[in-house]
Order: structure tokens, then sequence, then C-alpha cells
């Protein structure tokens, strides 16, 4: 198990610390939920329930680390969503709290994964994120969820 | 007697049911605190207290007993959500919902998480039939949360052109994530956040 740990974090690393707008935190959204609907992805088998608890807790923490920081520099820099938000938005994001929502954001990838697994279908799992970055995105991006795939991993690229 | 036997369709006598019923509960138990791999038919026999004849009686193997399990764990877990949501029209009934949720979850410390969840985890990707069964209760609990957020839209509490379905089903992940993650965690926390995470950002969207 410590080694889709370790390359889960190694990715998640290089990867978020790549995500300097949230265009760039919808691509990093995107390749997540690819990995997540790839069967044999080490993102899968260190999300699934099993093998050392400690192990796993430090994982999560990390993980959630990451994307709390992410968050955070997004916000620091006022470079999240697209050009066009209501102020009603931009009023949210400015009080959003990046420990809070990457703890969501874990959760969606978790919770979201395991639905999309037992229906064959990413749409639970991008449901899941919607909700849960809704903060750090535009309503304007043509949003997964409502695109109907016919394959478990459908037609996204990374 | 109405039940009937799951793999051949047979009716059962009062007393196959009775069996039967102790063989599930039996193993509905096991497979919630051991997990669902880790939980061997010699189990099930130990705690139900049947004959292994009894039990292959009732149950061709173990996929099928875990198909049983599906279905008593989903029933319960989908009545109970139909009690606790079914009249739900506000936010403040949502919130009394997830604090019911996390209370329960807190008694173990997160200990072992949703019944019907941890089933989802750990189902084989071999056994369709499972899968499509568990796929069907999670889609019949987010139809009754998707039920709950259009009443909110009838009454003005969330903007009508917010889409229930979607909303439903990212609330349905966050509950399952985070009970997931106070399961790792030993830690009702993460849940009770992920689950106020996504009832704030419902709630911001009666706001315009």
């Amino acid at each position: 198990m410590r080694t889709h740990f370790a390359e889960v974090l190694a990715r998640e690393n290089a990867c978020l610390a790549g995500v300097t707008d949230g265009a760039k935190l919808a691509g990093w959204r995107r390749r997540v939920v690819e990995e997540l609907m790839t069967p044999r992805s080490p993102y899968v088998f260190a999300l699934r329930q099993t093998g050392d608890g400690a192990e796993r807790a430090d994982f999560l923490d990390r993980w959630r680390e990451l994307i709390a920081e992410t968050l955070d520099r997004l916000l620091q820099s006022g470079a999240t969503g697209g050009t066009h938000c209501s102020s009603g938005q931009a009023a949210r994001r400015a009080d959003a709290d990046p420990h809070k929502t990457a703890v969501l954001i874990l959760a969606a990838l978790h919770g979201g994964s395991t639905l999309s697994r037992i229906a064959k279908d990413p749409w639970p799992l991008n449901a899941a994120l919607d909700l849960a970055l809704a903060p750090f995105t535009a309503t304007e991006d043509n949003s997964p969820a409502r695109t109907v795939m016919s394959s478990p991993i459908g037609n996204m690229s990374p | 007697m109405t039940t009937a036997d799951s793999h051949n369709g047979r009716r059962l006598t009062a007393r196959g049911a009775k069996t039967r019923t102790r063989i599930v509960t039996a193993a509905s138990d096991l497979m919630y605190v051991k997990g669902v791999r880790a939980t061997t038919l010699d189990d099930v026999l130990a705690a139900s207290g049947v004959s292994k004849s009894q039990l292959y009686h009732h149950f061709d193997g173990k996929d099928a007993l875990v198909r049983a399990v599906i279905d008593h764990v989903g029933e319960r877990v989908i009545e109970r959500e139909r009690e606790a949501l079914g009249h739900v029209s506000t936010i403040r009934g949502l919130r009394r919902w997830r604090d019911a949720l996390v209370q329960n979850n807190a008694l173990r410390h997160g200990a072992y998480g949703c019944a019907l969840g941890s089933l989802a985890s750990e189902v084989s990707d071999h056994d369709a039939l499972a899968r499509q069964a568990l796929s069907r209760l999670f889609t019949e609990w987010q139809g009754l949360l998707a039920g709950v957020l259009r009443r909110l839209q009838d009454g003005g509490g969330l903007a009508p052109e917010a889409s229930a379905d979607q909303l439903a089903t990212g609330l349905i992940a966050a509950l399952q994530g985070g009970y997931m993650l106070a399961q790792t965690a030993r830690d009702v926390t993460p849940m009770a956040t992920a689950l106020d995470m996504a009832l704030a950002h419902i709630e911001s969207l009666s706001k315009g």
C-alpha cells in the first residue's frame, strides 16, 4: 500500500504546485477524475478502505494539506474561477475557507469515486466535485457532470 | 409466508424464512464490523448458529449472501432515510438530518461508517449484480434528497435553475466521503465539516 500512497502524493505534489488559476484547477480536477475512473490507477488503490489505518490517515492528511495550500494560494492571488462571475460568487470566494473546502474536496473524491465505481459512470464523481469546487470555479465552465458519458472514462482528456 | 428464496424463487416455510433472516442478519453485522472481504462463511455459521447445510440450502455461496446483505442493509437505510427526509422542505430540516447522522456516527468515533457505503466501497468489481443493486439503492437515496431540494425550490429556498439531482448526488458523495474520512481518522470531525461545507454551498444558492 505504501507505494500507492507515495505515488499519488508525488504526483499530486507536482500537479498541484502548477495550479495557479481556475483553469488549471479545472485541469487538475479532470486529471484526478480520469485517474479515479481507471481501474488499476494508484489513485483507486490509495482511496480504497484497506491497508494500514495510520498510513492511510497520514496519506489523507498530506493530500488534504496539498489541496488546502493550493486553494489558499488561489485566494491570495485572486486568480480563481473565470472572468465572468457574479458579485455573489466573488463574495463567497472571499470568505471561502481553504482548509474546510479541502476536507469537502477529499470527501467528494472519496464518496464520489465510490458512487461512480458502482454506477460505472463518472457522473456522480463530477457532481460531487462541482459542488465541492463551486467557490473556486466559474459557473460558465462547461461542467462535465452535465455531460452524459457512455464509457467509464468517457471523453475526458488530461 | 411470502418471502421468496433469493436464488431459486422457492417459497420458504416460516421456519426456513426465520433461518434465512438469522443468516442474513448475522452476515450483515459481521460485514459491517469486519468488512465484506474479511468475513468468511465460517464466521457467519458461528455467529448465526445455523448449520452448513442450512446455509447452503439458502445461499449458493458468499456472493449470493453478499447480495442478500445488500438488500437487507439497503432496505433498512432507505427506510431510515425516507423517514428522515420524506417531509423535509427547509435548509433547517436538512441540517437536522445532518446532525442526526453525524451524532449517530460520533457515538462510535466514526469507526464503522455507513453500512451501505461500506458495502459499496468493498463490493467486487466482478460482481455486477451486487454493484447494480447498490447503484439502485444509492439512486433511490439520491432521489429522496433531490425531493427535499425540489421542495426547497418550490418554497423559494433554492434557486430554480439549480440542478436538484446534481446537488443531491454531490451531497450524498460528501456524506459518504465524510464517513470514510471519519473512519480513517477515528474522528467524526471531517464528516461534519464535509457536510457543513456542502450544505453551506446549497444554502448560498438561495441567495443568488
